[in-house]
């Protein structure tokens, strides 16, 4: 049982390095600011999140660490509140730019702007 | 290219220090005397600051005026940038307004959202601040998490919310001046004791209720954390005021 989550938990730490590398990558190359908002989410998602509650198993599976519990519930407490505001934040960045209009895109559909207009 | 050479300037120096300066520098293998004295007497010894944190006893008690000079400082960067933004009463009012373009804040995914979280920052500043004696951290450190509350708020909201629930800018002004009291008022304490100014006196509890609470610095942490707070959201409420009222404001002065 301890071997699992350990190894589970070891797993989601690379899981964790390689959406944080796609999400540098993605900040660098994609077009215009929302793609790129995505690729920021992914980095903070998959890059913060998932490793963090790696953390948190790999800490329950090893019989070697003191304090094991104190460390695994400190970093799920700290993955739920990053996995609650890491989204809000990306949302709030993407509606204010589109309320500021200051992208420039082509976007095939808007929706926010065609709810807008039916005010 | 040209970037480059600064950079590698940069990192030669750095490896240079670290491979041939740092070997030469003798490690402390011993603590010093003065060290000794502070580990063994902040909780234990005969001149106890009652906690078992010795930042916290050095912080207020041994060195303790040098740290409310500090907080003077900090309250005196507060109060500047307060007159910088100063405007009279009827600029303030006319700032609690709402403006017409004023819609209501961000979306409501982002303000339940906010309501969790400043939730828990409450929590943790509170829990930084009090646990100041046993734990790493204090008031400063408490203060300034709990600032980040009413900032988010600011940010999710507007300054408006936050005014209309009764935290405007002179009640915040108050609190601040409350702890700022509070901690002048702690400092004198011990002087009614023949003690010194600061100093950690048997008149304050060490324990409530069984619980190490470590004297005078719980009351110390607890003001400076109200104030640090009170004093942050003061300025983050002058600052949320918009650009268009203020601007406003400068150009009728000019006029007058």
């Amino acid at each position: 049982m301890n071997e699992i989550l350990f190894y589970i938990g070891a797993i989601m730490i690379v899981i964790g390095g390689i959406c944080d590398l796609f999400g540098a990558l993605g900040l660098l190359k994609f077009p215009n600011f929302y793609i790129r908002l995505h690729a920021a989410t992914v980095g903070t998602i998959g890059g913060a999140v998932v490793p963090l509650f790696g953390v948190g198993f790999l800490a329950l599976g090893s019989d070697f660490l003191p304090n094991k519990y104190a460390i695994a519930g400190a970093s799920f407490v700290t993955g739920v509140i990053v996995l609650l505001a890491a989204p809000a934040g990306a949302h709030a960045l993407a509606y204010a730019a589109h309320k500021a209009k200051l992208v420039t895109w082509e976007p095939k559909v808007d929706h926010l702007a065609e709810v807008r207009e039916n005010d | 290219m040209r970037k480059l050479i600064p950079l590698a300037i940069i990192l030669i120096t750095i490896f240079a220090l670290a491979y041939y300066i740092t070997p030469k520098i003798t490690p402390q293998t011993q603590v010093r005397p003065l060290g000794e004295f502070y580990l063994e007497n902040s909780y234990f010894g005969d001149y106890s600051a009652k906690s078992p944190e010795v930042v916290t006893s050095i912080l207020w008690d041994y060195r303790g005026v040098d740290t409310l000079f500090e907080t003077s400082v900090f309250f005196l960067a507060i109060i500047g940038s307060l007159t910088l933004f100063r405007l009279n009463k009827k600029q303030e009012k006319e700032a609690k307004q709402k403006t017409e373009e004023f819609s209501g804040g961000l979306t409501l995914v982002i303000k339940s959202v906010t309501k969790i979280i400043v939730a828990m920052i409450l929590a943790v500043s509170a829990s930084i601040a009090l646990h100041g004696h046993l734990t790493p951290g204090g008031g400063f450190q408490g203060g300034s998490a709990l600032a980040v509350a009413p900032l988010l708020i600011i940010a999710a909201y507007s300054k408006y919310a936050l005014e209309e629930s009764g935290l405007d800018k002179t009640r915040a002004l108050i609190l601040r001046s409350i702890g700022l009291l509070g901690i002048a008022l702690v400092a004198l304490v011990p002087l009614l004791n023949d003690g010194f100014i600061m100093q950690n006196q048997p008149v304050f509890p060490a324990e409530l209720g069984g619980q190490l609470v470590g004297g005078s610095l719980i009351y110390y942490n607890f003001f400076e954390f109200l104030a640090v707070g009170a004093g942050f959201t003061a300025v983050f409420l002058l600052l949320a005021i918009p650009e268009s009222v203020f601007k406003k404001f400068l150009r009728r002065v000019e006029n007058e």
